[in-house]
């Protein structure tokens, strides 16, 4: 219990006070509803909220239509073809998501890959501007969100019993009945646990439709951003966060009454139970029954028609657009990577030569270096704090008999689901108050609100791998409580906690939006001088930094990767 | 329970004594495979296998794991492509038929039930997959139920059943459509020892029912004896030898079949004359015996195997015994096992009932032990 003190009174004091600042405010006006009124009134508000509902339930969708067939094809590969399908959907995973919408501006700039093949090919006379509309904003939104959706479906998909489709089969059932009657209906939690996590993280998305979109395709969290700028807005402001934040909680907590609210944290064994326990609830409810009853006498018969087809149609299928995705998702990356070595002084794919110029002026240009060190302590900075507090909270959950452990977790996790912006507007005013705009000290403990969660997901897993009769045994043989822990405990965590604190440096080093409210102009960080850079010139430092980034995660991913995949096995 | 179900199956199988009487009126089918070959990568999992299954017969393929048993279950069920050979049912190749056509029923190691479907869906299934009508696949799901005795479970799903539960579910699922051929994966490895006696006899009196051709993969020699019509003992790929449960237990043709199919001794001794029919043989030990010469070993040295019950043993010294040192002695209930040395330094097993007349014999005691022509087998 104590070990979970520290991080209640960090995450209460510098999250949740502020949010409920940020609610008192909003309600702050000469009546209750005032500011609301005027948010529902104003036809530029209601309608970019009815805008950012259809694109990140089409975002969110295609996410699942793409991302289905890709965990599908990593089930279905083995050996080193798997671990490079695998590479390239974790890989993006941690990059930085400015950094990926930037390799997709690269793509589709006027001088980029696309137009050059597009003109190449005789479709285009002249290189056409694909840019800042409204399918460039959903392409990179569902780029950006993908991996979060075949991991999230795989996860599901891996679990199951290899023999089950093998059983379905040896009863008479051909490849699509197989998929239709035993894989869909087992991957369904995945399924709703991958659509609403990308579904809700589009709704606070502000970066990509910010750089993709043109003027029609204003998200609810740009108006937020932008009404922060005016000093006078406030309340009002505030307002906008509480109706972004309130719609992001309904939608999280009807996913959470349907799926379990394990599904924030991947479903840990932790709740492993209560998720049984929810889905044969589900199963048994009239009207769950009635709706798949429904899907089946509409679908199946189409089905069955389609098992006419060649069996090859399948694999072929799931090859083509599981091998599409990786390809979406990979193929913007290297793109950057090779322009970062252009020696062109503008975007242009290919590019006219090869060197180190930009290199070269990324690491003699001062004003690039200091935001490098900055950006570096602040991490490392946030990294100790989320470490510290999230693997002490982590212990406090898995080792102890408390109650409400579910309720617990998912509190310490609620950060990664709350917008950004959201979060940054309510830490705007509580920083004010205690003069900590633009200190290092004051980013990097922002930025371990949202470290923390990954530093508890990470650690409580590997903690759930320890073998407690391990624990039992040093014990018995006359190990005091601090020697076990010393001993058994720490030994076979130490890789889950290195992991934790890679991903909690790589995410302080990424964040952008925070810093965009609590930093200053004497404070630049890295992805503040990049996004700087991106609206003011897109030139090809900006593909240096990004290779560099990419780098760090590689190196990152290489080191971790065998440390995860034990304790994998292990759990 | 088996009556039962012979009445109501559509086309019910008869009674059978041998393999060769079977292939009347039963349902199953032939299975014929030829020069099998499976490869995984430089791993020849399966080498040129040939075997002949008659129709309804219970058949084991036994070996330890990596033997090839569940290489070639596979490749029955048409999990896994042949690199070589052909393999036909009732005459018929079966190379290029999809798993979901070849119309098998499997059970599997795990069960592998669906978990999310109920007992009665997931007996249901092959039905619904064949397309049966509503009437007869509910009459058939119902019939099966009751003969697995699972009708009181109808509506739970798999997780809310016992393992010993689960595995007769994964069985009525397997026998539901009345397939000619069932392949069973070591169904029984995941129960406990009472259970899987249960269950043994439980498949046994099944399979003389329904008359369906069984194939059978197991690791366990013990229940290969119990259940099968003939073993097929594999090891590295190949099958070593096969035949009835008595042959293979009596008659092993080598080692491998002898140290692995029951309990053995395998003496090293020298011929040291041959009468006809008949040989002797003296061990290291100088004891003298006489033992069957029919197959093929000529002069000089053989490996005799003699079982451990087969060992007669005396307190007192006797015509033709040989002195032994225990030790070391079990009670296991109804047997004495008991290990001992012989005066050279070999060592016996022993196995004996539990008479009311002999005490359990203490370590370093000494006991004259003997066997006869019947009790021991030449290999080649």
């Amino acid at each position: 219990m104590l070990l979970l003190l520290p991080a209640a009174l960090f995450l209460g004091f510098i999250y949740l006070l502020p949010v409920i600042d940020l609610i008192r405010l909003s309600v702050s006006g000469p009546t209750v509803s005032t500011f609301f009124e005027r948010v529902f009134s104003v036809p530029l508000y209601w309608d970019s909220l009815v805008r950012t509902m259809q694109i990140s339930l089409t975002v969110a969708t295609l996410c699942l239509l793409l991302g289905y067939p890709t965990a599908l094809l990593i089930r279905r590969t083995s050996g080193m073809t798997r671990t490079l399908i695998t590479a390239g959907v974790i890989l993006p995973y941690f990059i930085a998501v400015l950094i990926r919408t930037y390799a997709w501006m690269v793509l589709l700039g006027r001088n980029g890959p696309v137009n050059k093949i597009l003109t190449g090919l005789g479709l285009l006379d002249e290189p056409a501007q694909l840019l800042f509309n409204r399918g460039t904003v959903l392409l990179g939104m569902t780029a950006v969100l993908l991996p979060i959706m075949v991991l999230s479906i795989y996860s599901s998909v891996s679990r199951l019993d290899a023999a089950l489709p093998r059983a379905a089969q040896a009863s008479g059932a051909g490849p699509i009945a197989t998929f239709w009657r035993i894989l869909l209906p087992l991957t369904l939690p995945g399924m709703g646990a991958g659509f609403l996590l990308v579904f809700v993280a589009a709704l606070g998305f502000f970066i990509t439709p910010t750089l993709l979109g043109g003027p029609g395709d204003q998200m609810f969290a740009m108006h937020i951003v932008q009404q922060a700028d005016f000093i006078s807005s406030e309340g009002f402001l505030q307002a906008l966060a509480v109706v972004l934040l309130v719609i992001t909680l309904l939608f999280v907590g009807l996913a959470g009454h349907a799926l379990g609210f394990e599904f924030i944290w991947g479903g840990g064994k932790l709740a492993d139970g209560q998720a049984r326990a929810g889905t044969s609830r589900k199963a048994a409810a009239p009207h769950w029954r009635l709706l798949t009853g429904m899907a089946d006498r509409i679908v199946w018969p189409i089905l069955r028609l389609l098992s006419r087809l060649h069996p090859a149609w399948g694999r072929w299928t799931v090859i083509i657009l599981g091998g599409g995705v990786i390809a979406t998702l990979i193929l913007p990356i290297l793109v950057v990577m090779v322009i970062s070595f252009s020696s062109a002084s503008y975007l242009t794919f290919p590019p006219p030569g090869f060197s180190l110029r930009w290199y070269e002026k990324f690491f003699s240009d001062p004003n690039w270096m200091e935001a490098f060190w900055k950006s570096s302590v602040i991490a490392a900075a946030s990294a100790v704090i989320s470490v510290v507090l999230g693997a002490s909270a982590a212990m406090g959950i898995v080792r102890s008999n408390i109650r409400g452990k579910s309720v617990i977790m998912l509190l310490l996790v609620s950060p990664a689901i709350v917008p950004p912006v959201v979060l940054g507007l309510s830490l705007y005013s509580l920083f004010l108050r205690f003069d900590l705009v633009g200190t290092i000290w004051g980013l990097a403990s922002a930025h371990a609100i949202g470290g923390i969660p990954l530093v508890v997901i990470i650690v409580s897993a590997a903690l759930q791998g320890v073998d407690k009769r391990l624990e039992q045994a040093a014990a018995v043989h006359g190990a005091s409580p601090l020697t076990v822990f010393r001993t058994v405990t720490l030994p076979a965590i130490a890789p889950g906690l290195a992991a934790a604190a890679f991903f909690a440096f790589l995410h302080s080093f990424d964040e952008l939006v925070l810093s965009l409210f609590l930093s200053s102009a004497q404070l630049k960080t890295l992805p503040l001088m990049l996004w700087a850079d991106i609206n003011y010139q897109l030139n090809p430092v900006l593909a240096v930094v990004s290779s560099l980034e990419v780098l760090l995660v590689v190196i990152g991913l290489a080191l971790a990767g065998p440390v995860l995949a034990r304790s994998r096995a292990g759990a | 329970m088996a009556t039962e179900l012979a009445s109501r199956a559509e086309q019910p199988a008869q009674a059978k004594q041998s393999g060769a009487a079977r292939a009347q009126g039963s349902i199953g089918s032939g299975i014929v495979l030829r020069d099998v070959v499976k490869n995984y990568g430089d791993f020849r999992a399966a080498d040129r296998i040939s075997l002949d299954i008659l129709p309804g017969e219970f058949i084991t393929l036994l070996g330890p794991s990596g033997s090839g048993k569940t290489t070639l279950l596979n490749l029955l069920a048409g999990f896994q492509t042949l690199d070589g050979g052909q393999m036909h049912v009732d005459g018929a190749p079966i190379d290029h038929v999809p798993t979901h056509k070849r119309g098998f029923g499997m059970v599997f190691q795990s069960y592998a039930l669906f978990p999310n479907m109920t007992v009665t869906q997931n007996v249901a299934f092959p039905l619904r997959m064949a397309g049966f009508d509503r009437t007869t696949a509910e009459r058939r799901v119902a019939e099966t139920l009751e003969i697995m005795r699972l009708s009181e479970h109808a509506a739970k799903t798999p997780s809310q059943m016992s393992g010993g539960q689960q595995q007769r579910v994964a069985i009525a699922r397997a026998i539901v459509r009345r397939p000619k051929i069932v392949l069973m994966d070591e169904p029984l490895s995941a129960l406990d020892r009472r259970l899987r006696e249960s269950i043994q006899i439980e498949i046994r009196e099944l399979h003389r029912a329904i008359g369906s051709t069984i194939l059978f993969v197991t690791h366990d020699q013990g229940e290969a004896l119990t259940m099968s019509d003939r073993i097929a003992v594999m090891d590295a790929g190949r099958i070593v030898q096969i035949g009835t449960p008595v042959d293979i237990y009596r008659h092993p043709q080598n080692r491998f079949v002898a140290a692995f199919v029951g309990e053995s001794n395998l003496i090293e001794a020298e011929i040291i004359q041959r009468r006809g029919s008949m040989m002797a043989l003296r061990n290291r030990a100088g004891y003298v015996f006489e033992a069957d010469a029919g197959h093929g070993v000529e002069v000089g040295r053989a490996t005799v195997l003699v079982r451990p019950e087969r060992i007669a043993i005396a307190d007192a010294p006797g015509p033709n015994t040989m002195p032994v040192t225990v030790t070391s002695a079990l009670f296991l209930g109804e047997v004495l096992r008991i290990e001992a040395r012989t005066d050279s330094g070999e060592t016996l097993l022993i196995r004996c009932t539990d008479t009311a007349e002999r005490a359990l014999p203490a370590v370093e005691d000494r006991l004259h032990v003997s066997w006869g022509a019947a009790d021991c087998w030449v290999l080649s």
